[in-house]
């Protein structure tokens, strides 16, 4: 096992969060962990100074708490349920894992997919896929298995950003989004609460920005943490965001003269000149297939890459060419009108105009005016900035979106319109303008520069799921259906995560038509998640994973999703577990640093009871399944983090033996060290033990995608989704093919240009259709928000975390507005009953006057019933409120974190 | 010279409760406890509303109240601006924390436990016997500035040498560093911004600067151009951060309170009685002692270290209650004498002592500023005419059972005398208090109920009492009605209408490119 210091600092890393990793130390006295600190040696090095926020504040209490699991135990109550007792009693190491190894074994046997086609191994991870930084080699263990499904999703989809996911990846290798902070001077939020949930580099970017004078409009329901920090808050209704958005547009293109907007950016680096034929594809230059633009100098239309061109925006044009749609399908056209993508833009948001998004938005349209003028007015129009050598755009202003904006319906729209609004200035990935921070979806995954190539009509590849006939997969290899459903989702090591995932959990209650029969999976892992809780219609979902024959879950506590497991296995929590991961680069939210490389995680604690480290776990498990050799194959291969061989040096591990946890560390540092230092040097794990982390540069310019487009001459797809037509018309034709018909609402997003649809209305409707609701019953939009002490951390049973949430209002209540509680009665602290049409909660009144009175608000995820500590808080949730249907599933296979409620008073202040 | 302090950016603080968890670490706090905590302040009304945050704790004051009313020296301040507990000193009294308007200071009368019961290794490994029972709070990280002093580093630049909650800062809000150098870190921010501190008005000179706006260029920044803040009776959702009922002072301070006020008053009507109808009554005597006796063995009883009680007499000097508790010692000792011989000096001497006692009972309580309803210069008239009134009363049924008319008439009269007085200070106090204004919830107390020494109540029992004049009974019905009006204020006083100053924010910080506006002082109201 590890060792581990009696006295004095480790080193030690927080990735609690999706904002994370940053580095820390730890005091230990006696050989226990006394104390968090910063790392201030990371002072020099990290984005914000080698802090961490107050969630690693929290890790000792984790690590002592008494309520944890701290034995393998099993399960001897078969029946399950939350009513169920488990039973669950103490077992050794040996039986728990021979218990598992030979429930895979025979899974193996089986044949590693059933009669479905699925996985019979699935395993969930929550965390925004920070559990890796936490399960040591055990990502080297799955890859050894063959097939897992990933598709039971543990929030993502509704807690995540999943438009912005999707389309972010597709327009600007975005698979986040974030101002570029350092420079910016104008951020326009709606509802992205970067104070909340942009971790330590996001608050410190975002103050420094402030202390700059930077200012910061937040476009929100309620006063969250971030509106408290910013300039402006305009309280608008909920999802109305994108009405917003498209009366911006209006005001930018049709009540702003020309010369305001970035001709030239548009013209070259985006596809607004490309003319449209009047199927609604491209015209095409009939040799080479290419778009054509309207050449303004030579007065013909020619191919987009044709050199020293002066592509129409605006206008008619007589053009000849032919038109490719869905499946090959062409026309040939000779003297026809098209026009530019970007006439057609001006048409499609002439109507949207600022009166008109009033109402909707109940926000006034001077307001939405001026907001739109104020982003033209920062926008620097043709000024340059040198960074890294080179000479740059400099566009000082960014749009932000949040959470329940940038996902399900309406995330099309919003996402579209904010990345639209960039290019129109000129501002999409360029010095203080809106950029990418990361890439999931496409390869490579750690950098972004290097995942720029080109693909079709000028634009970048995209790995989409294929929809032509022929190749399309009326049969995906998830529960979830992810390459059948979405083409956006692609085929990476994250897709199955980024599918549709509440799809797996409402399947698992009733089949879709024509898609495979749900099967459970014979083996279920469950690690740094508790569905049960986090996911979206929490009922629904506990009810279907009681029904799952054999679930392993690494238990930390008891709680709500490991209520319903067969096993039970304790890991070492994050100071007692050792592993090296990656820093630096850009990563999610706002980790832009300039310097790149790798932090260890070095016990601070020796491991309480019988929690054992997960490297250990994984290795013992590869063992008794007799996949060593596999398993050490892909730790060798990278499959922990660094590949242990390269040009000039091999630390690679035996096969076909079971190495230590140290060993196999000590290895993976010796290579960390020789990737950063091109075989120069290799210490290993005493290096690191030593320093705690090392790094490299990282250069700056690789913030900005547009140096790497500009060098391949390669442009954002926008305005026109051309491409997601096609696909959008492909897909419709597979599925209708093979009889499925209820994705059709999904497959009217694929629009080359979103419009307006009545979100609140589509909410309403769904709401009083599927569950047979008079909606005049639920007056209340109900929404959530990110907290920062909780957010990810898994830490609803640590009592400090709790303490000092207490201090941010809002905490441990349902918020809302004084004049609404009035009307109802209510008053400070009553308890009451919040209902919607799906399921209820409880939880006492916190009246503040920064919330719309239409809006209540419950902040994180609460409602325990096992975890100790938290179950006896009576926190409200809304995620047993939220609806998990298809009609509020959009065709990114998305929800929102949005529903209507109604308020019953239930009691006093206890 | 070097005055230590905190400078804090409300533009960038986020009030993420980074460095309250921090200062927890760092000082291994018990639960429940914050040294250093943030606030989270609302001001305006829907939709113009404004939201801020205010890291607040212990303010290091150039004149902390809390170091004046120490009655072990346990508190003091260092020549750097530093205030200190020594808890091997300190008795446990809570009367430090009563007297702090930031609600600074704690108690821990238990070793920490965060999970009811169950004790964490490192709870256990980091448990510090000294400060159970006694006074914390947050002392600026001090062994850290000493040792880093010592190590030739600078406090407020290097990490080592810096406050933990400074050091952990992710906004870059909190700063640490020497006011009294011109061209340190924080003058420079001071220099640069406008700023306030908390309840400047108080002036106690605290240590912790909030930073609300930028100063226009060549503008120097003065605290004083920062306007107090409005204060907002019926706040919405500010309950963390308005007025408090105390906890520190239950039911066995107010005890002090009330049978020692009703005791010096007797020993003293008892003994003035004496010289017009000699000789005094022992039984009234004793009586009075015992009261006064009972009361001290009450407030014994709440000390958190009552082993060390002897430390309470270390502060002459400053502290009212080491005067209260020397007061006692002459007042026992010529008292029993005099209850005992029936000398008529030592009666006098033991009841000056007594009048004594009571003075710096309401000393006690006027020195307790971090209690509006304490603080007033008007405590002090209503505290000893309150002693005196309960004391008179109680000698008036003496005086009725002893069938003495010249007695009972004196007796009778005082009495009328010394209510009217006790109305005139009520009235006077609740004037002044009304004027200054104080938590909404305190008015609500003092005003509320029949058992008080309004002015209905006050004249049923006046009537009752110049009734007296004829019918003995009465007088006797009179004077407990006088004493128990008082214990009963008394009470109120002392535990259900003492709310704590609370927290106000002077500015709503501008927020980059925004704007500064009105802060806000949730709970207080003027009556």
């Amino acid at each position: 096992m590890n060792k581990h210091r009696h006295s004095g600092q480790v080193s030690s890393y927080c990735y609690q969060c999706v904002a994370g990793p940053d580095m820390l130390k730890v005091d230990i006295e006696d050989g226990i962990a006394t104390q968090v600190r910063p790392n201030s040696d990371a002072a020099a090095i990290h984005p914000a100074g080698g802090k961490v926020c107050v969630k690693a504040f929290g890790l000792i209490q984790k690590t002592y708490n008494p309520h944890r699991i701290l034995t393998p135990m099993k399960r001897t109550n078969p029946k399950k349920g939350r009513n169920e007792d488990p039973g669950f009693t103490p077992i050794s190491w040996d039986e728990a894992l021979d218990t598992i190894a030979a429930r895979l074994n025979e899974a193996r046997e089986k044949g590693l997919t059933d009669a479905s086609g699925f996985p019979r191994v699935a395993a969930s991870f929550g965390g925004g896929g920070t559990p890796t930084a936490y399960m040591g080699t055990f990502p080297a263990f799955l890859a050894a298995w063959g097939p897992v499904d990933m598709s039971f999703g543990s929030g993502q989809g509704v807690k995540c950003y999943h438009s912005e996911h999707l389309y972010g990846e597709l327009w600007h290798r975005a698979f986040t989004v974030s101002p570029d902070t350092p420079l910016v001077e104008l951020i326009i939020s709606f509802g992205a609460n970067v104070e909340a949930s942009g971790g330590v580099c996001g608050v410190r970017r975002h103050a420094d920005a402030r202390a700059r004078g930077v200012k910061r409009i937040q476009i929100e329901p309620h006063l969250s943490v971030t509106g408290a920090c910013s300039a402006e808050w305009v309280p608008i209704r909920p999802k109305t965001d994108a009405a917003f958005l498209l009366a911006m547009l209006h005001v930018v293109l049709h009540e702003e003269k020309r010369d305001r907007l970035d001709v030239p950016f548009l013209k070259e680096r985006t596809s607004s000149p490309y003319l449209i034929a009047p199927n609604g594809f491209y015209i095409r230059d009939g040799e080479s297939g290419k778009p054509l633009i309207w050449d303004l100098n030579t007065r013909r239309a020619v191919p987009y890459d044709t050199p020293n061109t002066d592509p129409a925006l605006e206008g008619d044009f007589l053009v000849s060419g032919i038109e490719t749609g869905p499946d090959d399908k062409s026309w040939t056209h000779e003297n026809i009108a098209c026009r530019p993508a970007f006439e057609h833009l001006l048409e499609h948001v002439e109507p949207y105009s600022p009166e008109w998004a009033a109402d909707i938005c109940d926000v006034g349209a001077g307001t939405i005016r001026s907001v739109a003028r104020q982003f033209l007015d920062h926008a620097h129009i043709g000024e340059t900035i040198e960074i890294g050598g080179r000479t740059l755009p400099f566009r000082p202003v960014a749009i932000s979106l949040g959470k329940t904006v940038n996902n399900g319906w309406g995330g099309y729209e919003c996402c579209w319109a904010r990345t639209l609004l960039a290019c129109l200035v000129g501002g999409l990935e360029v010095p203080g303008g809106t950029l990418g921070t990361t890439v999931r979806l496409n390869r490579p995954a750690d950098n972004r520069w290097s995942s720029v190539t080109p693909g079709p009509d000028g634009f970048m590849h995209y790995p989409m799921n294929p929809t032509r006939k022929g190749e399309w997969l009326s049969r995906s290899p998830s529960r979830h259906a992810h390459r059948t459903l979405v083409p956006l989702a692609a085929n990476s090591p994250w897709s199955q995560a980024l599918g549709p995932t509440h799809l797996a959990w409402m399947m698992q209650q009733k089949g879709f038509d024509h898609l495979p029969e749900p099967t459970q999976p014979d083996v279920w892992f469950v690690y740094r998640t508790n569905p049960a809780i986090s996911f979206w219609d929490t009922d629904a979902v506990s009810d279907s994973m009681a029904k799952f024959p054999f679930t392993v879950c690494f238990a930390y506590t008891h709680d709500e999703t490991n209520h319903m497991a067969d096993i039970l296995l304790p890991e070492c929590t994050d100071l007692e577990g050792l592993q090296l991961i990656r820093i630096g680069g850009s990563k999610y939210v706002e980790q832009f640093w300039d310097y790149q490389g790798f932090a260890l995680r070095d016990p601070a604690s020796e491991p309480q009871g019988e929690a054992r480290d997960f490297t250990w776990i994984a290795t013992e498990l590869a063992r008794r399944t007799g996949l060593l050799k596999e398993y050490n194959t892909a730790i060798n291969k990278g499959a922990a983090g660094v590949r242990l061989y390269g040009e000039n040096f091999d630390f690679s591990l035996q096969p076909e033996q079971s190495h230590a946890v140290e060993d196999i560390w000590n290895r993976i540092c010796r290579a960390a060290n020789a990737e950063l230092t091109d075989g120069e040097e290799s210490g290993g794990l005493d290096y690191f033990r030593e320093h705690g982390f090392r790094v490299k540069p990282f250069p700056r310019e690789q913030w900005y995608l547009y140096p790497a487009m500009a060098e391949q001459g390669l442009r954002f797809e926008l305005p026109y989704q051309e491409r997601l037509y096609r696909i959008g018309q492909e897909l419709k034709a597979r599925l209708h093919e093979q009889g499925i018909t209820w994705w059709d609402r999904q497959l009217r997003e694929y629009e080359p240009m979103p419009h307006w649809q009545d979100l609140p209305g589509l909410w309403e409707s769904a709401l009083s259709e599927c569950f047979d609701a008079d909606i005049d019953d639920y007056p209340f939009w109900l929404l959530t928000a990110r907290s920062m002490q909780y957010s990810w951390g898994g830490n609803a049973g640590i009592q400090m975390i709790h303490e000092v949430a207490a201090n941010v209002a809002g905490h441990g209540g349902v918020v809302m507005n004084p004049a609404a509680a009035r009307k109802l009665g209510l008053k400070e602290g009553d308890r009451v009953e919040v209902r919607s049409p799906v399921g209820r909660t409880e939880g006492a009144v916190v009246l503040r006057q920064g919330i719309r009175p239409d809006t209540l608000l419950m902040v994180g995820q609460f409602d325990h019933w096992v975890t100790p500590f938290a179950k006896d808080l009576k926190l409200p949730s809304m995620n047993a409120l939220t609806p998990m249907i298809l009609e509020l599933t959009d065709a990114t296979g998305s929800g929102a974190d949005l529903v209507k409620a109604a308020v019953k008073r239930i009691g006093e202040r206890p | 010279m070097t005055r230590w302090i905190i400078v804090a950016d409300l533009n960038r603080c986020v009030g993420c409760q980074t460095c309250t968890s921090a200062c927890k670490h760092a000082n291994a706090t018990a639960p429940g406890v914050q040294w250093r905590k943030v606030l989270d302040f609302e001001t305006g009304e829907y939709p113009d509303v404004r939201r801020a945050f205010l890291p607040a704790g212990c303010m290091h004051c150039d004149e902390p109240p809390c170091m004046d009313v120490c009655p072990s020296t346990a508190t003091g301040k260092r020549a750097d601006g530093i205030v200190t507990i020594d808890y091997d000193l300190c008795i446990g009294c809570a009367y430090c924390a009563v007297a702090c308007p930031y609600q600074a200071r704690f108690r821990v009368d238990r070793p920490a436990s965060a999970y009811a019961g169950k004790r964490m290794r490192h709870e256990i490994a980091r448990e510090d016997p000294h400060r159970i029972g006694v006074a914390q709070k947050c002392t600026f990280c001090l062994e850290r500035i000493d040792a880093g002093l010592a190590a030739g580093l600078t406090p407020g630049l290097d990490e080592e040498a810096t406050p933990a909650c400074v050091n952990s800062c992710i906004a870059g809000a909190l700063h640490f560093g020497d006011a009294d150098d011109p061209d340190s870190n924080v003058s420079r921010l001071l220099a640069e911004h406008r700023h306030f501190r908390m309840h400047e008005d108080l002036q106690t000179g605290p240590g912790i600067y909030y930073l609300w706006e930028q100063a226009t260029e060549g503008e120097t920044a003065a605290p004083e151009e920062t306007a107090p803040p409005p204060m907002a009776a019926e706040p919405v959702g500010m309950d963390a951060v308005s007025p408090r009922r105390q906890t520190n002072w239950d039911w066995r301070a107010a005890a002090n309170f009330i049978a020692g006020g009703t005791g010096a008053g007797l020993f003293a009507a008892t003994a003035l009685a004496g010289l017009f109808v000699p000789p005094p009554m022992p039984a009234a005597g004793l009586l009075a002692l015992a009261l006064v006796a009972a009361g001290l063995f009450c407030v014994w009883l709440e000390i958190g270290r009552p082993w060390r009680f002897i430390n309470v007499y270390f502060n002459a000097r400053r502290s009212w209650m080491t005067r209260e508790a020397l007061a006692a010692l002459p007042f026992f000792a010529l008292g029993g004498g005099a209850a005992l011989s029936g000398s008529p000096p030592l009666w006098l001497g033991a009841a000056a002592f007594g009048l004594l006692f009571l003075y710096c009972q309401a000393r006690i309580l006027r020195a307790a500023r971090g209690i509006p309803a304490w603080r007033q210069a008007g405590i002090v008239p209503l505290i000893v005419d309150t002693g005196l009134s309960e004391g008179t009363g109680i000698f008036a049924v003496f005086a009725a059972a002893s069938g003495n008319e010249s007695l009972q008439q004196g007796s009778a009269m005082v009495l009328l005398i010394l209510l009217f007085l006790r109305y005139a200070a009520w009235r006077l106090y609740r004037r002044a208090l009304g004027n200054q204004g104080a938590p909404v919830q305190t008015f609500r107390t003092l005003d509320q109920g029949w058992l008080n020494l309004h002015g209905g109540t006050q004249l049923v029992i006046a009537a009752i009492t110049a009734a007296g004049l004829m019918m003995p009974a009465l007088l006797a019905a009179g004077g407990i009605a006088a004493a128990v009006t008082g214990w009963a204020f008394k009470y109120t006083l002392i535990t259900r209408a003492a709310f704590t100053q609370g927290y106000a924010i002077a500015r709503m910080p501008a927020r980059g490119a925004g704007t500064s506006a009105p802060g806000i002082k949730p709970g207080w109201m003027r009556s």
